[in-house]
């Protein structure tokens, strides 16, 4: 608003300024044509004939013909509307905008002074007064202007207050039935796009990612519970029984041993749980170098070679990219794709094939695939393969705890990469992709 | 072996000098830094246990960094419950020379000692491994069991060197994960049993010769006898 006004006037004063220089110039040319004129008819006539012409002139009554006057050499009036020669007026012949005694005041005018031959001397000028009404009227629009632009700015302003204001107070009515632990809210977004619009979707999405991790923290405090308790129902229940019982010294050990592995079981679940956490929160990334992704490939293969061997399984390492390269933690790429071939085995019947391979799949990524023929997973398992300790039905009865996915996942999610899994018809095909070095 | 142990809570503590002790070993034990630091100074150790947190104005790092400090160069096995990558690296990097995280099997513990006390006084410079009449000769990476040689690749060689050079003490598969694959991670399968049975086959082929032997609930031992 404030800003309106000063332009309004910033803009107006130089307007003023070159208006009133161009209206002076216009003014002191037309003063000097006057008076040109004035002294071809004292050519042709003489004093007397001026004088009268010049009378002729003053009797008219030409409005704003202030000053007009015809002296002797002494400088005594002999016609025009003035009585005296006015005190002010410069020596020399010529154009001037000054102020002079007019009517015992000074008063600014224009003013053109000729010295006619004879030494007759010739006054024509307009009083600059003459002009106030229009300045006045130029300052009296700016003024309006002024004020049509303070109402519509202030109406405006309010208006736009409101809007913004109540857009905010529905904002603030979702935040806080956010804080109250209503996750599922989100800011309303109309179909403007406006700035208050880009940063409501922003604070939306940002909401959808806490909701998910919120979610995904309460889904993984109730797993843990779950796989948790299991061994340690287990583990209680040996121990209360064998100080019930009093079984003979061998069968005590046997169940000592017994419990004494099901606390190892507690104690691997833990470390797992720990170790996603650590890559979870991302403090790793400060210990990413390069890394080879053909090379680590190999030695997977070749740490899993003989278990493959018994298993009769084919396992395969097959470098197609070239030994692409990667900036990451070698340690936990290392047990990504080590977790990923010990599922693979896990889940391939003897006489079939686990290849594990290196890939780009453009766009300057690369990746790692590693296909088995067993079988395979159906979409609903895919989508849920990586929730944590999620274990499909055919992994019942196998060793581990649902935690390996989940790791291969939050690992390719350190790297910037992603963990999908496809169907091959028959088998699995996952892939970690990362973005690559450029 | 004589074992200074230093750890603040009594059952580890009553659990571990026990073990040591039924072990042949002789244990002293502190039970916070300034005793510790004391002992270490002032007694000769072949190695250290530390637990990193005790209580006290000294932790066990800064008591490895003190030890250090003043040119102590007895080998310290790091016990702690800090378990991050990072933690260990840092365990390290203080002066540590193994990193061992609680809760932990004896076995494992054990083992890992016997390493440590050993490389003190094992030579780097060696060329030559032998145990009984298998003989590795590190130059020319040539295997031989009596007169017959044995064809290695080069993984399973560096695992029966590995084994050779600990040749008397028991090996964990956590230390063979470390130590000859540099994995710092549990692969939750029995892999590392797999390549000990396959290199058992090449050199073993008569099974009442073995050498290496399993041992129940820690891990493999190669021995003469």
């Amino acid at each position: 608003m404030l800003l309106g006004i000063l332009t309004l006037v910033l803009f107006a004063l130089p307007l003023g300024y070159a208006w009133r220089a161009a209206d002076n110039d216009t003014r002191l040319q037309i003063l000097t044509e006057d008076s040109q004129r004035l002294a071809e008819v004292f050519n042709r006539k003489g004093p007397a004939g001026l004088a009268d012409f010049i009378n002729e002139r003053v009797g008219l009554q030409i409005a704003g013909e202030r000053i007009l006057l015809l002296t002797d050499a002494a400088r005594r009036p002999l016609a025009g509307n003035l009585p005296a020669w006015p005190a002010g007026v410069p020596e020399a012949p010529g154009r001037y905008t000054r102020p002079i005694e007019l009517d015992h005041r000074p008063t600014m005018v224009t003013l053109v002074r000729a010295d006619l031959p004879g030494g007759y001397k010739l006054l024509v000028g307009r009083d600059v007064a003459r002009l106030a009404p229009v300045m006045t009227r130029f300052w009296y629009g700016l003024a309006a202007a002024i004020a049509v632009l303070l109402v519509s700015g202030a109406v405006g302003g309010i208006l736009i207050r409101r809007a913004l204001l109540s857009r905010i107070h529905s904002i603030r009515q979702t935040v806080s039935a956010i804080m109250q632990g209503e996750l599922s809210h989100r800011l309303p977004t109309g179909g403007r796009s406006d700035e208050l619009n880009t940063l409501s979707l922003t604070i939306n999405r940002m909401l959808e990612q806490i909701e998910q991790l919120v979610h995904g923290v309460a889904n993984v405090s109730n797993a843990i519970a779950h796989d948790l308790r299991t061994p340690l129902t287990e583990l209680r229940s040996r121990l209360e029984e064998l100080s019930l019982t009093r079984p003979p010294p061998a069968e005590a050990f046997a169940e000592v041993d017994a419990a004494v592995a099901d606390v190892d079981r507690v104690i691997s679940i833990f470390n797992a749980l720990l170790r996603l956490a650590e890559i979870d929160t991302g403090m790793r990334r400060s210990g990413f170098v390069e890394v080879d992704l053909g090379e680590l490939c190999a030695r997977a293969v070749e740490f899993y070679g003989p278990a493959a061997e018994v298993k009769e399984i084919t396992l395969t390492c097959d470098d197609q990219a070239g030994s692409p390269h990667a900036s990451g933690d070698p340690l936990l790429l290392a047990q990504a794709v080590n977790n990923l071939i010990d599922n693979a085995l896990k889940y391939t019947l003897p006489g079939g094939t686990v290849t594990v391979s290196t890939m780009r799949p453009g766009g300057g990524s690369v990746g790692i695939v590693v296909a088995d023929t067993g079988p395979g997973m159906t979409a609903a398992q895919r989508a849920r393969a990586t929730d944590r300790f999620f274990r499909g039905d055919a992994s019942r009865g196998t060793p581990g705890v649902g935690l390996g996915l989940s790791l291969v996942e939050a690992v390719a999610r350190l790297h910037g990469g992603t963990l999908d899994l496809a169907d091959r018809v028959p088998g699995l095909a996952a892939r970690i992709i990362f973005p690559g070095n450029p | 072996m004589k074992v200074l142990l230093v750890e603040d809570n009594e059952r580890v503590t009553r659990f571990v000098t026990k073990g040591l002790q039924e072990a042949g070993h002789t244990a002293d034990h502190a039970d916070n830094g300034r005793d510790g630091l004391f002992l270490a100074a002032s007694e000769h150790y072949d190695v250290i246990i530390m637990d990193r947190m005790l209580p006290g104005n000294i932790d066990g790092l800064s008591l490895i960094s003190a030890l250090r400090q003043a040119n102590n160069r007895t080998p310290i096995l790091i016990l702690s419950a800090l378990a991050d990558v990072d933690e260990r690296i840092k365990g390290l990097r203080a002066g540590g020379d193994d990193y061992l995280t609680k809760p932990f099997a004896f076995g494992e513990l054990l083992a890992r000692l016997d390493a440590l006390g050993r490389r003190t006084r094992q030579d780097s410079t060696l060329t030559q491994l032998e145990v009984a009449d298998l003989r590795m000769d590190l130059l020319s990476r040539k295997v031989m069991r009596g007169t017959r040689q044995i064809l290695l690749q080069p993984r399973e060689f560096k695992l029966l060197e590995y084994l050779m050079r600990h040749a008397g003490q028991v090996v964990t598969r956590t230390m063979l994960l470390e130590n000859v694959w540099d994995y710092h991670f549990d692969p939750q399968t029995n892999v590392v049993d797999v390549h000990i049975s396959k290199l058992r086959q090449k050199i073993e082929p008569e099974p009442e010769r073995s050498l290496l032997r399993t041992v129940r609930n820690a891990g493999y031992m190669l021995s003469a006898q």
